[in-house]
């Protein structure tokens, strides 16, 4: 293959996602503070800027950590606490990219066995599994 | 070093995006709202793709979405039967008008008092936005589902589409006054204002004809069936999307390929400029928008050019270094999807 060698245009972050639990719409949000006329990218001070990279890798260790967690979950038997105490177990499959839905099969539910099934997450209180 | 494109996956409908339509430029930025089959259009910020909010209260599958120029309202087009208009700052609901069938398409006049509706009924509706209770005025002519349906001249005519045919309408005579006819069917429409210019898709062909006349200006063939395309605001591009799951980039002047790009994992339903140009987004079968930069490695929105000499390394590459993946592998995953490296926001529930 002759494709040259190119590297992919750095990005600041993802787009953010839906919350998960609420419409949206913030009171407060984008219609409240206009635009600054010049983009304030290159202006942070170096103390603030050192603080902020600090607390950004923070943020990207703890989620690669929890993204790996997800990873050791796949095929395990998990079992989940739901709202109002009720308690399920199933196999994990997998998760969307918001972490919004788990993928789980033979979920046991005090009703039967589902097959397959996917779990809100904004229904999960906590889960847990043996690695 | 050659920068390749890093599109921005924008997530959180949970089937096929259908449709997409772009604010005008607000004192606020400007604003997209998608519209999906699973019935909860959404709203967000045009440059960043950040989700703003959605839309509640449509009982089926959404098909057709818009914003009014400067994005305070919104409308939308359902297979509940209904077009719901909505207060596109605080969400919530402001009309809800019903139909005898699937609506597929609406439109707001510039000033945003009149709404046009068309879908499946075959009627073209104008909806006095003033005075919510009146019954809306009615068009009729098509043969078979309206597909789109847009205000061009200054809101002075109006251009639908159905299956097989563009028709070219009087506001005021509530007449036809020319029409278009094809063998194919006719997949997707965009008005430009500025040149009155009329971009038409169907079969391969993306097809450019005078909003005015109707007259056919020039058209291209691409290697897929397309579903959608659009002009960029200066008329030097287009963009195009299809059943090959491919964005395509064309010189507008000579027809030529540019760029083309992987990236969705269905067929492309819906993609269009932003005010500025700056971007494209896509909406595809796959469930995702995706934003696109017009030019690559320009620093826009949150693509963030760093030159080799004011690299500071932080955000090319994370400084943290993961023992089990390589640099290599980082690309690789970095590459046509590039979502996985980049940690989230906080306020992301783990």
């Amino acid at each position: 293959m002759q494709t040259p060698v190119t590297i992919p245009v750095p990005v600041l972050r993802l787009p953010r996602g839906p919350d998960g639990f609420s419409r949206g719409f913030a009171p407060d949000g984008r219609r409240a503070p206009l635009k600054p006329e010049v983009p304030q990218i290159q202006e942070c001070p170096i103390a603030q800027e050192s603080l902020e990279s600090q607390e950004q890798q923070a943020r990207a260790a703890l989620r690669e950590r929890y993204l790996r967690s997800l990873l050791a979950m796949v095929g395990r038997q998990v079992s989940f606490t739901l709202h109002e105490s009720v308690h399920v177990a199933a196999h994990f499959g997998a998760t969307d990219l918001d972490v919004a839905n788990f993928y789980v099969s033979q979920l046991q539910t005090p009703i039967g066995v589902q097959a397959e099934a996917l779990l809100r997450c904004s229904d999960i209180i906590s889960y847990t599994f043996k690695p | 070093m050659a920068m390749r494109q890093t599109p921005l996956t924008c997530s959180g409908h949970t089937r096929p995006v259908v449709d997409l339509a772009f604010s005008g430029i607000t004192p606020y930025g400007y604003f997209l709202i998608s519209a999906c089959k699973d019935g909860k259009p959404m709203l967000r910020q045009g440059d960043t793709g950040d989700w703003i909010g959605t839309f509640l209260g449509h009982k089926g599958a959404v098909w057709g979405a818009t914003l009014n120029k400067d994005a305070t309202k919104a409308a939308t087009a359902a297979a509940d039967f209904t077009a719901k208009v909505w207060d596109a700052v605080s969400g919530d609901e402001l009309m809800t008008l019903a139909h005898k069938h699937i609506v597929k398409t609406v439109d707001f006049t510039q000033d945003s008092n009149y709404l046009l509706t068309g879908g499946q009924d075959k009627l073209l509706r104008i909806y006095d936005l003033n005075k919510p209770e009146a019954e809306p005025k009615e068009i009729s002519g098509h043969t078979s589902g309206i597909k789109k349906a847009l205000w061009c001249s200054e809101d002075k005519q109006i251009l639908s589409a159905d299956d097989k045919t563009v028709r070219l309408w009087d506001h005021a005579t509530m007449t036809e006054v020319k029409s278009l006819n094809f063998n194919m069917s006719v997949s997707s429409m965009e008005y430009i204002p500025e040149g009155e210019i009329l971009v038409i898709t169907y079969g391969r062909s993306i097809a450019f004809h005078s909003a005015v006349s109707l007259d056919p200006i020039k058209s291209f063939e691409a290697p897929a069936t397309i579903n959608s395309a659009s002009l960029h605001p200066e008329k030097e591009f287009l963009v195009a999307g299809g059943e090959d799951f491919k964005l395509y980039k064309y010189d507008y002047n000579s027809g030529e390929e540019l760029e083309s790009y992987k990236g969705h994992f269905g067929p492309i339903h819906c993609v269009r400029f932003s005010p500025d140009g700056e971007l494209y987004a896509s909406g595809s079968e796959d469930g995702t928008l995706r934003l696109w930069q017009t030019v690559v490695g320009k620093t826009y929105g949150l693509w963030k050019c760093v030159l080799p000499e004011e690299d500071s390394g932080e955000l090319a590459k994370p400084k943290i270094g993961f023992p089990e993946t390589t640099e290599e592998e980082l690309e690789e995953i970095a590459s046509e999807n590039s979502d996985c490296i980049y940690s989230s926001t906080p306020d992301v529930k783990a």
